[in-house]
C-alpha cells in the first residue's frame, strides 16, 4: 500500500515536472538539436552566441506577441480595449518573409497572482518572442522576472507605477508617462488651477494607486496645499459610505482617487450623498473612460480625469476609423490607452523585424537576447501617440497628461 | 466519548489559559479606552453629522448581514453544519432581481412622455423583484441540498463542509459563464434611486438618509420579525426547533426530518435571495463574486452573536455592521482596517464566550 501511494505521488510529481519543462527547454531545443538536424551554414550563427538562443518560425508560421491584460470583471474594459489596439498593429504589421504576426491576449485579472500565471504560460510557449504588456502596475511587476528569466522584452502601453523602472530590469520598458509626472501634475493643476486648498486622498491600496496617492501628497504639500487625510479602501467593494463621511469631517475641497473605474464610479456616487457633493472628484488614467460615465451618470458630472488622447494626426485617424470598423466603438472610450497598445505592438513588430534573420533553410530566426537589446535601444520610433525613445532604465516617453472632465455626460478637455 | 477523562496536557493548557485570558482581556480593553479616549475627548475628531453619517451605514449594512446570518444560523441549527455556498445563493438572488428590473424596464407602458413599466408601476415592480428573487434563492437553497448534503448526510461532518466550499466555487464559476464576469448596473425603479433621501441637518450640515437604505433596513427587520413568527409559533417552526434538538427522537415522534430540512433550505435561500435582490438595490452593482465577501461577514456575524442562536444572528449583523462602519472612526484607525478590526471583535468575543454572545452552551449530543 505503501509503495503504491509512493508510485502515486512520484507519478504525480514527474507530470508536473513535464509540464514546467517546456519554459525551459525552447531556447535549449534550438541550440541542441537545429544544427544536428540542419547543415551548420543554414543556422545563423547570432543564435549560437545569443544569451537566450533563437526562436525559429517556418514560412507560415505565426510569431506571438503575448499580452497579458485584464480581461474579466470590473476593470476588463482596459484589456479588451488595449487588446484590440495591439491586434490592429499585428494586423498591419504584414509578413516577414513567410512568417506572420499575431497578438495572443491572456486574462491576468489585472492581479500580481494572474500577472505571474500568464507570464509562465507565454514563456512555455517556444512561439511567444515579446510581451506588449502587461496592462496593471501589480501584474507587470509580478511577471517581470518570470520574463527576465525566459528573455522577453516588454513594452507596456499602461503600466505607470514609477518603481517599475528603478529595479534595474534589462526587459522592462513602457511608453506610458509615469505616475510620478502623472502625479506632480495633478497636484499642480488641483492647486493652481482649481484654487484646491484642502485635499482628501483616497488610494485602493494597490500598487498603482498607492504610488499615484503618495506621489500627489508630496506635491500638494510641496506647493502650499493641505492634505486633510489619506485613506485606503478595499478593491471590490460597494460600500464607502463610511470612509466617505470620515473625509466630509475634514471638509477637503477635492477628493483625489488613485485607483481604478469600478471603485472610482462607485466613489464618484456616494460622495452625493456622504456630505462631499461639493468636493471635487479627481481621479486619473484609471477612472477614465465610457464605463465611469455610464455608472455615475449625473453623479458624475464634473469629476475630472487624465486622458491619453493624441493629437489629430492622420496615422490617429486612419487607426480611429479602421478601430471603430472592426470593433463598433470610438478608440479611447473603452480606456486612454487605445492608442498605446497599438503603438507598443507596432514598435515591437519592428524591432522584430529588424532583428530577425533568414536561415539558409529558408526559416526565420529571432534572436530573444538581441531583441531585448534592440526593444531597449528603441529610438525615434513615430507612433500615434508620439515618438518614442527608450531611455537606459526603460522609460521611453516623458510628455505630461491631459486632464479631462465630465460635461454633459461626456468627457471633454478640462479648461 | 461521553465520560472520557481529560488528559493532563489539556489540564495543564487551561491553567496556563486561565491566566493569560483575563490578561489578554485587560490588556485589549485598556488599549480600546485609550484610543476612544483619545479620539473622542481629546482629538474630538468628528461631529455629530459625521457619527450620524457612519451610524446609518452601519444599521443599512448590519441589516443585511443579519438577513443572510440567519441562513447560516438556520442551517447550523439543525444540521451543524456550515452553509458555506450561501453567499452564492444570495448572489442569484442578485441576479435575479437585477434580470427582473432589466426586463420591466424594457416594457415601455407609454411613449409620450417616454415611461417603462419599472417607472410607472414602481411598487409592483419591486415586489415582483423580490418575488423572483426569493424564490430563485429558495430553490437554489433546496437544490443545493438535495445535490450536495443530503448524499453526505452519514458522512462525518468535515465532509459536508468540503462539498459546500466545492458547491460555492461552482456556483461562483458558473455564475461567471452564464452571466459573463462584467459589473452589471442595477436600475432602480424611479423612486428608488440611489444617493436620494431625506436630508436632516446636523451640525450645520446636511445628513442624507438614503431612501434604498431605510428600504433596505425596514424590510431585513421585517422579514426577520416574519421568520421569528414562523420558527416560534408555526407547525413548521416547531417541527424545525424538534428536528434542532433531536433528529432521532422528532422522527419517532412522526416529523419528517428530511422535509423539514428541505423546508429550513427553503427558508434559508428565500431570506438570502431577499438579502441579494437588497444588495442590488442598494449598492448598484452585480457580479459573479458579489456573494463572497457578504457571506462571509455574515457568517462571522452569525459566530458573534451565537452560532445556532435566530436573536444572536440578528444581533450580531447589527453589531458587526456597526463596528465596521464606527469601529474605524472611533479607535482613530484606517478605515481600509475595518475588515482587521471585525474580525478583532470576533477572536475577542469568542476567548471570552466561545459560544458566542447569545450563543448556548451545547449539550453533549449536539457536539
Amino acid at each position: 500500500m505503501k509503495a503504491m501511494k509512493l508510485l502515486v505521488v512520484l507519478t504525480v510529481l514527474a507530470m508536473l515536472f513535464t509540464a514546467c519543462a517546456p519554459a525551459a527547454t525552447p531556447t535549449a531545443a534550438v541550440k541542441t538539436e537545429a544544427p544536428a538536424v540542419a547543415p551548420v551554414d543554414e543556422v545563423p550563427a547570432v543564435c549560437a552566441s545569443d544569451a537566450f538562443g533563437c526562436a525559429v518560425f517556418a514560412p507560415g508560421e505565426v510569431v506571438k506577441l503575448g499580452m497579458g491584460a485584464p480581461m474579466t470583471g470590473g476593470d476588463s474594459a482596459f484589456g479588451l480595449d488595449i487588446s484590440q489596439g495591439a491586434f490592429l498593429a499585428a494586423k498591419d504589421a504584414g509578413d516577414f518573409n513567410g512568417v506572420t504576426f499575431e497578438v495572443v491576449a491572456e486574462d491576468d485579472g489585472g492581479s500580481p497572482e494572474g500577472g505571474a500565471a500568464v507570464a509562465n504560460k507565454f514563456a512555455a510557449d517556444p512561439a511567444v518572442v515579446a510581451i506588449p504588456g502587461h496592462i496593471f502596475s501589480g501584474a507587470t511587476a509580478a511577471a517581470m522576472p518570470i520574463y527576465e528569466k525566459a528573455g522577453f522584452p516588454m513594452l507596456s502601453p499602461s503600466a505607470t507605477n514609477p518603481a517599475l523602472t528603478t529595479k534595474g530590469s534589462p526587459v522592462f520598458n513602457r511608453i506610458a508617462f509615469t505616475d510620478a509626472i502623472q502625479g506632480a501634475f495633478a497636484a499642480n493643476y488641483l492647486f493652481e488651477k482649481l484654487g484646491v486648498k484642502k485635499l482628501a486622498l483616497v488610494h485602493d491600496g494597490q500598487d498603482y494607486g498607492k504610488g499615484l496617492v503618495e506621489v500627489v501628497a508630496k506635491e500638494f504639500a510641496a506647493l502650499g496645499g493641505e492634505v486633510v487625510a489619506t485613506e485606503a479602501i478595499t478593491p471590490k467593494e460597494t460600500d464607502f459610505t463610511a470612509v466617505l463621511s470620515a473625509l466630509a469631517s475634514k471638509a477637503p475641497e477635492a477628493v483625489y482617487f488613485g485607483g481604478y473605474t469600478t471603485e472610482g464610479a462607485i466613489l464618484a456616487n456616494q460622495m452625493k450623498q456622504t456630505g462631499l457633493e461639493n468636493a471635487v472628484f479627481f481621479g486619473c488614467d484609471g477612472t477614465y473612460g465610457a464605463d465611469f460615465l455610464e455608472r455615475t451618470g449625473p453623479n458624475g458630472e464634473g469629476a475630472f480625469a487624465v486622458s491619453l488622447t493624441p493629437p489629430n494626426t492622420e496615422a490617429k485617424l486612419v487607426f480611429d476609423a479602421a478601430y471603430e470598423a472592426a470593433y463598433g466603438s470610438k478608440p479611447g472610450t473603452l480606456s486612454p490607452f487605445s492608442w498605446n497598445g497599438y503603438d507598443v505592438t507596432a514598435a515591437l513588430i519592428s524591432m522584430v523585424k529588424s532583428v530577425a534573420v533568414v536561415g539558409g533553410d529558408g526559416k526565420v530566426y529571432v534572436p530573444r537576447g538581441a531583441l531585448v537589446a534592440a526593444v531597449r535601444g528603441l529610438k525615434d520610433h513615430v507612433g500615434i501617440s508620439g515618438t518614442f525613445t527608450c531611455q537606459e532604465n526603460g522609460e521611453c516617453n516623458a510628455s505630461g497628461p491631459l486632464f479631462v472632465v465630465v460635461k454633459d455626460g461626456a468627457w471633454v478637455p478640462a479648461p | 466519548m461521553n465520560e472520557s477523562v481529560p488528559l493532563p496536557i489539556a489540564r495543564k493548557g487551561s491553567q496556563l489559559l486561565k491566566y493569560l485570558r483575563p490578561t489578554f482581556g485587560v490588556v485589549v480593553l485598556l488599549f480600546i479606552l485609550y484610543r476612544l479616549y483619545s479620539v473622542l475627548v481629546i482629538r474630538h475628531e468628528y461631529g455629530a453629522d459625521t457619527w450620524t453619517r457612519l451610524l446609518i451605514t452601519g444599521l443599512i449594512i448590519g441589516g443585511v448581514y443579519a438577513l443572510i446570518a440567519i441562513g447560516y444560523t438556520l442551517v447550523y441549527g439543525i444540521l451543524f453544519m456550515i452553509n458555506f455556498a450561501h453567499g452564492e445563493v444570495m448572489m442569484l438572488g442578485a441576479y435575479a432581481g437585477f434580470f427582473v428590473f432589466e426586463a420591466l424596464k424594457s416594457i415601455k407602458v407609454s411613449s409620450e412622455p417616454p415611461l417603462n413599466f419599472s417607472n410607472a408601476n414602481p411598487v409592483i415592480s419591486i415586489i415582483i423583484a423580490f418575488a423572483v428573487g426569493m424564490t430563485v434563492s429558495a430553490l437554489s437553497g433546496f437544490l443545493l441540498e438535495k445535490i450536495a448534503y443530503r448524499p453526505l448526510r452519514k458522512a462525518p461532518r468535515l465532509v459536508p463542509l468540503i462539498s459546500a466550499i466545492g458547491a460555492s466555487i461552482f456556483l461562483q464559476n458558473a455564475a461567471q459563464l452564464l452571466f459573463s464576469p462584467q459589473l452589471r448596473d442595477v436600475t432602480n425603479p424611479e423612486i428608488l434611486r440611489r444617493g436620494i433621501g431625506w436630508k436632516i441637518l446636523i451640525n450645520g450640515s446636511n445628513v442624507i438618509i438614503p431612501y434604498t437604505g431605510v428600504f433596505t433596513f425596514a424590510l431585513s427587520i421585517l422579514l426577520l420579525i416574519g421568520l421569528y413568527i414562523i420558527v416560534r409559533k408555526t407547525k413548521l417552526g416547531r417541527a424545525m426547533r424538534a428536528v434542532a434538538l433531536d433528529k432521532k427522537t422528532a422522527a419517532l415522534m412522526g416529523i419528517d426530518v428530511d422535509k423539514t430540512i428541505s423546508q429550513t433550505f427553503l427558508i434559508s435561500g428565500a431570506l438570502a435571495g431577499a438579502a441579494g435582490v437588497m444588495w442590488g438595490i442598494h449598492n448598484g452593482l452585480v457580479y459573479y463574486f458579489v456573494g463572497f465577501i457578504p457571506g462571509i461577514k455574515a457568517f462571522t456575524a452569525a459566530v458573534l452573536g451565537g452560532i445556532g442562536n435566530l436573536p444572536g444572528a440578528m444581533l450580531g449583523g447589527l453589531f458587526l455592521g456597526l463596528i465596521e462602519s464606527m469601529g474605524p472612526a472611533a479607535l482613530g484607525i484606517n478605515f481600509q482596517l475595518k475588515d482587521v478590526l471585525a474580525f478583532a471583535i470576533l477572536i475577542l468575543v469568542l476567548t471570552f464566550r466561545p459560544s458566542g454572545l447569545l450563543g448556548e452552551v451545547l449539550s453533549e449530543e449536539k457536539v
